[in-house]
């Protein structure tokens, strides 16, 4: 097995004919931790959508490569099943849904494809109690229908509770912090570090620098104008904000 | 206080004067003689003749539509007179009869160019229509520097007969419905309108209609086509003498928008709306509409209804060409004892093709307000969009507000949502207003206006100030 | 709890009257594989008096569905609400009528009324004409209709989830029937067949 989960090369993707990334290149290697910071516009959220398989968006040239597969020739659920999540800027609604439902959907459907059994009903239950132990999360979570009537802080928390539900090989955390209040990041943060392993990996994408003072990179890219202008260290969240994205130039 | 009262609401149509001018008649009542007679008096072609005469045979076979919610009197056609002109004077042929120019001046409609070229009057151009002809177009050689064709009907059939013939009746055949049957056979002037390809029009058009003869009706056509990529905006004023009777007024608008073309059409109603016992008013029964006919043409209503005994208008849009868009806003109010039914179709047959219904009932008095409207997705029209939003306002207990939409879809792409409300006046902004000084009629003519803002604010400028006062002034003696 | 009526199996009567205080809450059901065709008015003649009606259409195939309510607040106080909810798929045919009417004495009423639907396929077809008679001046009083198709971000959402796609498109429509679906019993998830 080789040391490289995600090889994206030269990656050009829009949506609605134009293009927004011009030619992405990024490696990740198991078990680490990769942030994604730029100025707004910059392509950060694309590059998740791209990666998960959003309709609408467009791959005009380049070449993803996740754990030897070639992803961007699998369907979203597929892509999900080999162990790519996306925690979602904007978590969708689903009314008449209930958490416990859908989950158990996603959960059969991913243990299904690995050629595993279903998990049997109290099985599941335990699993769901376990992981929602693990987010503090109150009981009633489970039965409130998908992200209907959740405020900011509760809809990211359930992303991350959904992220410990699926046990992803890679999470991408798009804009995960934006609109929590430093309490419940200290939550979400505290989620995400104690669900990563030696195999498992993330790409954050942020704005900001104070998520990352929680859950610490060992990468970070500069995303600008749809090119990665920048790779270094943890060293860079504190030039990023010293100076500002304008200092960072390739 | 109810002298008071009686005061205000007499004087409330200030439009409500005749003009004394001579003029002459065709003879009272409708047949096949009527209509050579006026098409005579006009020097028409053949093809225009046999035009009126088909719609005639074709309104004749024809029953007044009864699916309106209203209580509509019964018309003797044979009871009006259907041509009506001032006489020109044989010594100066192409002036203006100085009372007619002096009633249009009262009406605030500017007719000399130089006035509104040295600022003092609004930059528009306008063709006046006085009973059953166009007095004069202004700005009409401005507009021709640019190929824009603006002029009356009549001179459009002798000037431009090809393109009238192109276009008329493509949007609103003869036979469409009763009304427009009957106004294709009678029709006697109104506005034409070509803008050339690529032109924007350099100022606002407008047609402003005047009834004044007694017993007669007002039947004009009015035909807009904007060719490839031009853009114009258009204005539609009218107003009519306080009588005892009712007049009849029935009215089509035709207008063809090609590819990448941008039409706004604007009205302010202003008929005569009959007095406060419901005694006469015009009875406004029109049919306007128009094809986007292009990919990515636009077209735009926007109508402020405060006139008129009844009406009954559906100003509508066949969405054919991919991507093209149109909006239906409205404001309509009633007061005494007015009725409306009025509203919007749009029709989707085009890929990609949006529209957006925003109308605004006011009822008062013992008035009856309805919005009637159909929605319909083709099943071609993939991806379409339509949102249609339609609120009433009751004020005081003894009038009606009514919604009838259709909503039709046949596309599984096609997206057709509808809301409507309908609530009385708030009596907390009422007393808010009042514990601030602010009196109650004036308090409900502040409301409605902040109700109607979302449409008075795309009328163009000049139209939107005179749509407020009108707002305000329908209603008058609506708080007892 | 909810009386639950299988339009063209159970009997339903034509009209109902609700008097002073009285109150009536019902849920009209068109099971797929049946044409159906409902018709009913409610009057509400006393003060007080509640109406709380639902209805669900699940159209799969050539099914020909009419529903046409008549709401009448003849006295004042009233509430009444309506809410309707459909699928149409296949070469079905879906119309839906209905008109809430509020006589001049009836003030102090309150009524709404929904319907919204799914239109599944290039063969079917829905019309709805929501229709509001207002004579009083002191009510609230709103219908809101849509016809539309579900939501591509909420399918992609379950599918970046591992939620294969047509099992996310039979969510997706549970999801959007679970107002009306929540009122009925259990059995109906099979017989409208989305087996829980």
């Amino acid at each position: 097995m080789s040391d490289i989960l995600l090889d994206i090369r030269d990656l050009h993707a829009g949506i609605e004919g134009k293009e927004i990334l011009h030619g992405v290149n990024l490696t990740i290697g198991y078990g680490e931790i990769h942030a994604v910071m730029g100025p707004n516009g910059a392509g950060k959220s694309t590059l998740g959508a791209v990666l998960t398989g959003r309709p609408g968006y467009e791959v005009t040239s380049g070449t993803v490569t996740f754990a030897g597969r070639d992803l961007l020739a699998m369907t979203p659920e597929e892509r999900s099943w080999a162990g790519l999540f996306l925690s979602f800027q904007y978590p969708i609604e689903i009314a008449g849904v209930t958490m416990t439902n859908f989950l158990k959907a996603a959960v059969q459907a991913r243990r299904k494809a690995a050629g595993l059994p279903e998990l049997s009903a109290g099985e599941f239950l335990a699993l769901m109690k376990q992981k929602m132990a693990l987010l503090k999360m109150k009981p009633e979570f489970a039965k409130r229908e998908v992200n209907v009537g959740f405020s900011g802080g509760e809809k990211k928390r359930g992303e991350i509770f959904q992220m410990a539900m699926l046990e992803p090989v890679l999470s991408i955390l798009d804009e995960t912090d934006s609109g929590l209040d430093v309490d419940a990041l200290k939550i979400v943060a505290d989620g995400v570090n104690s669900l990563r392993t030696p195999e498992t990996s993330a790409i954050i994408i942020t704005h900001y620098q104070k998520l990352l003072e929680y859950i610490v990179p060992d990468v970070v890219h500069v995303l600008k104008e749809g090119r990665i202008v920048k790779t270094a260290g943890r060293e860079l969240v504190d030039v990023i904000e010293n100076e500002g994205f304008e200092a960072i130039n390739g | 206080m109810d002298e008071a009262l009686k005061e205000i609401t007499s004087k409330q149509y200030k439009e409500g004067f005749v003009t004394d001018v001579e003029q002459e008649y065709v003879p009272k009542g409708l047949s096949e003689a009527i209509i050579r007679q006026i098409s005579a008096i006009k020097g028409e072609p053949q093809w225009l003749l046999d035009f009126r005469l088909d719609a005639f045979r074709k309104w004749q076979q024809m029953t007044p539509p009864t699916w309106g919610h209203l209580d509509l009197p019964e018309i003797d056609f044979q009871d009006i007179i259907y041509y009506a002109a001032p006489k020109k004077d044989s010594e100066r042929p192409k002036e203006i009869d100085p009372a007619l120019a002096e009633t249009f001046d009262k009406l605030g409609i500017p007719l000399s160019e130089r006035e509104v070229l040295a600022g003092v009057k609004s930059k528009v151009a306008v063709d006046a229509v006085f009973d059953s002809v166009s007095v004069t177009t202004t700005f009409r050689k401005t507009l021709a520097e640019k190929g824009i064709i603006f002029c009356s009907f009549s001179e459009a059939v002798r000037d431009y007969p090809e393109l009238v013939r192109k276009y008329l009746a493509t949007v609103v055949p003869a036979g469409d419905n009763f009304y427009a049957a009957l106004n294709s056979a009678v029709f006697s002037d109104g506005s034409f309108c070509y803008i050339p390809k690529g032109v924007k029009c350099p100022m606002d058009l407008s047609s402003y209609f005047r009834i004044n003869a007694s017993g007669t009706g007002q039947f004009e056509r009015t035909l807009i086509v904007a060719d490839e990529g031009s853009q114009v905006s258009y204005m539609e004023g009218c107003t009519a003498p306080m009588r005892d009777e009712h007049q009849l007024h029935a009215a089509v608008v035709e207008i063809v928008v090609e590819a990448g073309a941008d039409v706004r059409y604007s009205t302010v109603q202003n008929w005569y709306p009959g007095d406060e016992h419901g005694r006469g008013g015009i009875l406004n029964l029109v049919t306007k509409r128009g094809i986007c006919k292009g990919e990515g043409s636009h077209l735009s209503w926007t109508q402020v209804e405060t006139g008129s005994a009844i009406t009954w208008k559906y100003p509508s849009t066949i969405l054919k060409g991919d991507y093209s868009s149109s909006e239906f806003y409205s404001v309509a109010l009633t007061n005494n004892y007015q009725q409306a039914d009025t509203g919007t179709k749009m029709i989707h047959l085009g890929r990609g093709t949006k529209s957006r219904i925003i109308s605004k009932g006011i009822s008062a008095g013992h008035s009856q307000n309805s919005y009637r409207g159909l929605v319909q997705m083709n099943p071609a029209a993939e991806g379409a969009r339509n949102y249609s939003q339609c609120d009433s306002l009751l004020i005081g207990s003894l009038c009606g507000a009514h919604t009838f939409p259709v909503i039709r879809n046949s596309c599984p792409t096609a997206i057709v949502e509808h809301e409507a409300t309908t609530s009385k006046i708030s009596e907390d902004q009422l007393f808010y207003c009042n514990q601030r000084g602010i009196a109650p009629e004036e308090a409900v003519g502040l409301i409605v206006n902040g109700y109607a803002k979302e449409v008075l604010q795309r009328l163009p400028m000049e139209f939107a100030v005179e749509a407020q006062k009108l707002l305000s002034v329908s209603l008058e003696g609506s708080i007892g | 709890m909810d009386k639950v009526f299988v339009i063209g199996r159970d009997e339903i009567p034509s009209k109902v009257v609700l008097g002073a205080g009285e109150s009536l809450r019902a849920t009209f059901v068109a099971l797929p594989g049946a044409s159906a065709h409902l018709s009913l008015t409610v009057e509400l003649t006393g003060e007080g008096a509640e109406l709380d009606a639902a209805g669900l259409f699940v159209c799969r195939e050539a099914e020909n569905v009419s529903i046409e309510m008549n709401v009448r607040h003849l006295a004042g106080r009233c509430r009444s609400n309506q809410m309707f909810r459909g699928i149409a798929d296949g070469r079905s045919r879906v119309r839906f009528n209905g008109l809430i009417y509020v006589e001049q004495d009836a003030q102090k009423t309150e009524a709404y009324q929904s319907c919204h639907s799914l239109l599944l396929s290039e063969g079917a077809r829905v019309e709805t004409d929501p229709q509001l008679e207002i004579y009083a001046d002191d009510v609230v009083c709103s219908h809101g209709a849509a016809i539309g198709y579900p939501s591509a971000d909420e399918l992609f959402y379950m599918r970046s989830r591992g939620i294969p796609e047509q099992e996310a498109r039979r969510l997706q429509i549970i999801s959007f029937l679970s107002p009306v679906l929540s009122r009925l019993p259990e059995e109906f998830y099979s017989l409208i067949g989305f087996q829980s």
